[in-house]
């Protein structure tokens, strides 16, 4: 691009008017070019924004001034003032007649409203009168805006005129027609639902333009549902030939490479259709191998085509010649000087390494080198392909890389998410106990406020549970050294909330369980730190709970609790506190170390956070003083769903929302609330009953729990020792965490106390992980030694096979570490669908009367398959211009 | 799915905005200072991706290219590939190029409607719907004719100076 031309040319185009506009348009702008501070840009603005608002109200303004005025608001817009004043004008202008002030009209109206706006509703006649249009740039531009400006409820008015366009004579007309269909689906699917096969007919227009423009929404549709699409494959294979054999005119070609946006879309595609289905798979290789060998991969677009190649390659069922020319390619694209290709290059060897592990081993030090480089956008990639292939002989190193750029960083989002990787990977891979606490202490240490508090959960529940097995010596391994680095880290500065929280918790469990630390050493330090956070309640509230563990546990053991003066006074205090929360904590605490052993053992037993609690949903223990209290003359209970007045405005107010969901304004009156006490399902339109919630009465008192945030119940009677102890419960696991059903919960009370109550296993795959000895160390030649070195901590057992997938397939799916296993679950859900699908046959196209040919199902003879798309077209001939 | 074109000087000034997702001007103006920032930040002769998922969310990435003194910036999701995108801007400038033969920073600030007609024949709704410079040439050229001719018709007769006579 050339060099901004000098203030010279500046004026003399505003003297010849050469841009367009006016005199007053360019000192505006120039003005706001020389301004030194916001400020001054601030004034001038303000001014205009004076000036344009008398001009635009004043009646006899010129339109061609207000077509200027209306630019200069957008320009006044664009830099973050408000010109919603003006937005009427341009809803007024785009009724005008004229094609100059139309466009301008709809210009401004796209960048002014978004599609919920008030004023929409003006513009939707003039959008489907310039949809009838015989001038087909008019056509164009109302096009262009139905793509901005209609919503769910406006859908209807302008979708008939939009199918029709879709066979409109000018290409541009059907291009946009498809794009503004795609629009409608992606904004609401349900509205268009019956005008999908449109899509699959433009797919074989005559324009190959329009054929590109239709894979936009076929790509958005078949990642939806691969299932419905897979008769598509054979079609697709054929046009992406055609393409590759220079079939489409010339105009299609790009820096001579044909049509490569269209390539690119297709390959994306068909990596989809391919997706574990190594029929649909086969049908590709040929034209994914061709299109590899012709690739000029000199140019930037080439090298495009071919990273979408490999995308290609990684997706689709393997085939070892392409995997091979895949990694030729990437080897290609790490060498290369460019960045880009880099980045591309690391991208691709982690789609590529889910399929052959061995693959990133070759480009070890590629990688390393990556991982040094000043780019932080390849640096993350780096990060990211290290993250997919860690397992146990190289997570130390990885982890502590990732914890070692964290600390550098000071992006929140971006320290969160490798926090909560760092988490994940050592919870799977952990090579000791010891090494695992040390990682969460630092990850801790510095993001501790970022990560979700779910991870402090977790963390506690794995010290809890151990590593799994039944192997319970390493688990009090664990412990002792979580409580022995915690006691140690306890009296730093500046430790995150969500930290002392975990450290509390721990300390509280397990601090006297080794018989280590005497209770009233840990008891001390206990207090110290609910005093040096006096501000955070929450942390307080762990403390002073484990307080009360650590005097149970004594009591419980036969000894008496000692509780040294400085707790004495804690508790006192927070007798008095304004925190209801923690003031029934100070009670309970109290209380406890008043009880006699027997008892306090069955209030707080050792170790029992994860023992699972039985919930009597049904309150069946209350039957009985139910049954009384009712022959006692008293009211049946009836559940909310079936109670009128509240619960019908309820019920009617969803069925509203669900109808503005699904549908365009409506028109007809509500029907009256029928006041009935009569025990059935309150009135509701027959179309959408299925849809509104019937609620459930045990449900109901569960939300209403569940809603409340850390509830802090103080109801302290022995007869309603269940009700009290749920709120407690819920203090430890933050509404989100704990189960629903757990807030009802009513029988072990004494149990629920130790807080987490979710239990999973998370055990199995990690002591899995732990067991994995080293693996032997490649040497490498040649290169500084510091890198050889990381290389060989990082891919040394590269082609060992406990990778990954392996472990993770072993263990039970745990809801809240993601990647590998969710991967899996992934998988199988999918291959679940698929034999689900194959079952029936394909409805679709038959309910759309297309014409038999393409419904054939996907297993028929390839060659019937094309004569099927070949169907689609009522007059073949039309195909030939560029087709074969 | 194309996300935005954010068009800035490299003093961080706005010269084209288009998200194809409604986005409040405030939040508009929030996002064109924060890639602001992520752009200065880039130092030089690295790639033309950033990833910006904290301000897009989940796998929403960022071409950017230098072109004097305009940054071009495309946002786009895993729906897209990024070194088309690249060669997409490419193309977009090429266009803008020929339209205004030479084009500068003060052709895109006074003329940001044609640019946005230029745009509009690029990417519709998000999606990439011409990919050849000289097609959306030939159309843009077709629509200011139509335009000035309207205009002759029209805007002659409405000066002032001859209906006063």
């Amino acid at each position: 691009m050339e060099q901004l031309k000098t203030i010279g040319r500046e004026l003399a185009m505003g003297s010849q008017g050469g841009f367009g506009q006016s005199k007053e348009f360019l000192d505006l702008i120039k003005s706001i070019g020389e301004t030194r501070s916001k400020n001054e840009e601030d004034r001038i603005v303000l001014r205009e924004i004076e000036t344009l608002k008398t001009r635009l109200a004043n009646p006899n303004t010129p339109k061609f001034k207000l077509k200027e005025y209306l630019i200069r608001l957008l320009y006044v817009e664009m830099l973050g003032h408000d010109a919603s004043f003006g937005y009427i004008y341009a809803v007024k202008m785009t009724h005008d007649e004229n094609l100059l002030f139309k466009r301008t009209g709809y210009l401004a109206v796209t960048l002014f409203l978004n599609e919920d706006h008030d004023l929409i509703i003006l513009i939707v006649n003039t959008i489907q009168k310039d949809l009838r249009s015989d001038n087909y740039l008019v056509v164009c531009a109302a096009l262009n805006a139905v793509c901005r400006l209609i919503n769910e409820e406006t859908i209807p008015a302008v979708l008939p005129q939009v199918v029709e366009l879709l066979g409109h004579q000018k290409e541009a007309v059907r291009k946009k027609a498809v794009m503004a269909l795609h629009r409608f689906y992606q904004r609401a699917p349900g509205s268009v639902s019956h005008l999908i096969s449109n899509f699959r007919k433009r797919l074989s227009d005559s324009d190959p333009g329009v054929m590109g423009a239709t894979l936009c929404p076929l790509f958005d549709l078949i990642t939806t549902d691969v299932n419905a699409y897979k008769d598509l494959v054979i079609s697709f294979v054929n046009i992406l030939k055609q393409v590759v054999e220079r079939r489409l005119p010339k105009s299609f070609d790009y820096r001579q490479m044909p049509a490569p946006f269209i390539q690119i879309k297709l390959l994306k595609i068909l990596g989809l259709l391919g997706n574990g289905d190594k029929k649909t798979s086969e049908h590709m290789y040929t034209i994914v191998g061709d299109i590899m060998r012709k690739i000029d991969s000199t140019s930037n677009i080439g090298n495009a085509v071919l990273y979408e190649c490999i995308c290609c390659i990684s997706s689709i069922h393997p085939n070892p010649k392409l995997l091979e020319a895949a990694a030729d390619a990437i080897s290609k694209f790490l060498k290369s000087d460019s960045h880009n290709m880099k980045y591309l290059g690391i991208d691709a060897l982690g789609r590529l390494t889910k399929i052959s592990p061995e693959i990133a081993e070759q480009h070890q030090l590629a990688v390393i080198d990556c991982l040094e480089d000043p780019d932080d956008t390849l640096k993350r990639k780096t990060f990211e392909l290290l993250y997919k292939m860690t397992k146990s002989s190289n997570v130390e190193v990885i982890v502590n890389r990732m914890i070692d750029y964290m600390i550098n960083i000071n992006d929140n989002h971006y320290k969160t998410e490798i926090a909560s990787r760092c988490v994940e990977l050592a919870e799977q891979f952990a090579p000791s106990n010891q090494w695992f606490i040390q990682t969460m202490n630092k990850v801790f240490e510095h993001a501790g406020d970022l990560v979700n508090a779910k991870v402090a959960h977790n963390l506690m529940r794995l010290i809890a549970e151990g590593f799994g097995e039944d192997d319970d010596t390493a688990d009090s391994q664990l412990r002792s050294s979580a409580v022995e680095s915690y006691l140690h880290i306890i009296g730093e500065p500046k430790l995150p909330s969500a930290f002392l929280q975990v450290i509390c918790w721990v300390l509280g469990e397990y601090g006297t369980a080794d018989g280590k630390y005497s209770a009233s050493y840990i008891s001390g330090r206990l207090c110290d730190v609910a005093e040096a956070h006096s501000t955070d309640d929450i942390v307080k509230a762990y403390a002073v709970t484990a307080l009360g563990k650590i005097y149970s546990f004594e009591i419980a053991a036969g000894r008496k609790a000692e509780v040294l003066p400085e707790c004495e006074s804690l508790i006192e205090e927070l007798l008095a506190s304004h925190s209801t929360d923690l003031q029934q904590r100070a009670y309970e605490v109290q209380a406890i170390v008043g009880i006699d052993a027997h008892a306090v053992e069955n209030i707080m037993p050792m170790d029992a956070s994860c023992e699972d609690i039985e919930i009597d949903k049904s309150l069946s223990f209350l039957d009985g003083y139910i049954q009384q209290a009712i022959e006692k003359g008293a009211q049946p209970y009836v559940p909310e769903s079936e109670r009128s007045g509240m619960s019908n405005i309820s019920n009617f107010k969803s069925q509203e929302q669900h109808e503005s969901l699904t549908h365009s304004l409506r028109f007809e009156a509500y029907e009256l609330p029928k006041p009935s006490m009569a025990p059935h399902v309150p009135p509701v339109l027959a179309s959408s009953t299925e849809l509104v919630p019937v609620p459930d009465p045990y449900n109901h008192t569960e939300v209403h729990y569940s809603a409340t945030p850390m509830p802090s119940v103080s109801n302290a009677g022995s007869s309603e020792l269940k009700l009290r102890l749920d709120g407690v419960q819920k203090k430890w696991g933050r509404p989100s965490y704990s189960s629903p059903a757990s807030s009802t919960s009513n029988n072990d009370a004494p149990k629920i106390q130790n807080g987490t109550t979710q239990r999973d296993s998370v055990g199995s795959a990690n002591s899995k992980a732990r067991d994995v000895s080293y693996e032997s160390r490649k040497p490498q030649v040649g290169i500084s030694p510091e890198k050889q070195k990381l290389a060989a901590s990082l891919f040394g057992g590269a082609s060992k096979s406990d990778r990954r997938q392996s472990s993770s397939s072993q263990k039970v799916p745990k809801n809240n570490s993601h990647s590998a296993d969710k991967s899996h679950v992934e998988k199988t859900a999918t291959s679940d669908t698929v034999a689900i699908k194959t079952s029936q046959p394909p409805q679709d196209l038959l309910d759309l009367g297309e014409p038999t040919g393409t419904s054939i199902p996907p297993s028929l003879d390839p060659f019937t398959q094309l004569e099927g798309l070949l169907d689609l077209t009522q007059d073949p001939t039309t195909l030939n211009t560029w087709w074969r | 799915m194309i996300r935005g074109v954010i068009v800035m000087n490299d003093r961080g000034k706005p010269r084209l905005v288009k998200f194809y997702e409604f986005q409040p001007a405030e939040k508009q103006q929030e996002l064109i200072r924060s890639i602001y920032r992520v752009l200065c930040s880039r130092a030089e002769n690295v790639s033309n991706f950033v990833k910006v998922d904290s301000l897009f969310g989940q796998d929403v990435r960022l071409v950017y290219k230098t072109f004097a003194t305009l940054y071009f910036v495309f946002i786009f999701d895993s729906s897209e590939n990024e070194l088309a995108m690249l060669d997409l801007m490419q193309v977009f400038v090429e266009a803008l190029d020929k339209v205004f033969s030479n084009v500068c920073e003060l052709d895109v600030v006074f003329n940001f409607n044609k640019v946005h007609t230029i745009l509009d024949e690029f990417i519709l709704g998000g999606q990439v719907l011409e990919t050849n410079s000289s097609e959306v040439v030939k159309t843009v050229e077709e629509i200011s004719k139509m335009e000035r001719a309207a205009n002759s018709i029209k805007v002659v007769p409405s000066i002032p100076g001859w209906q006063g006579r």
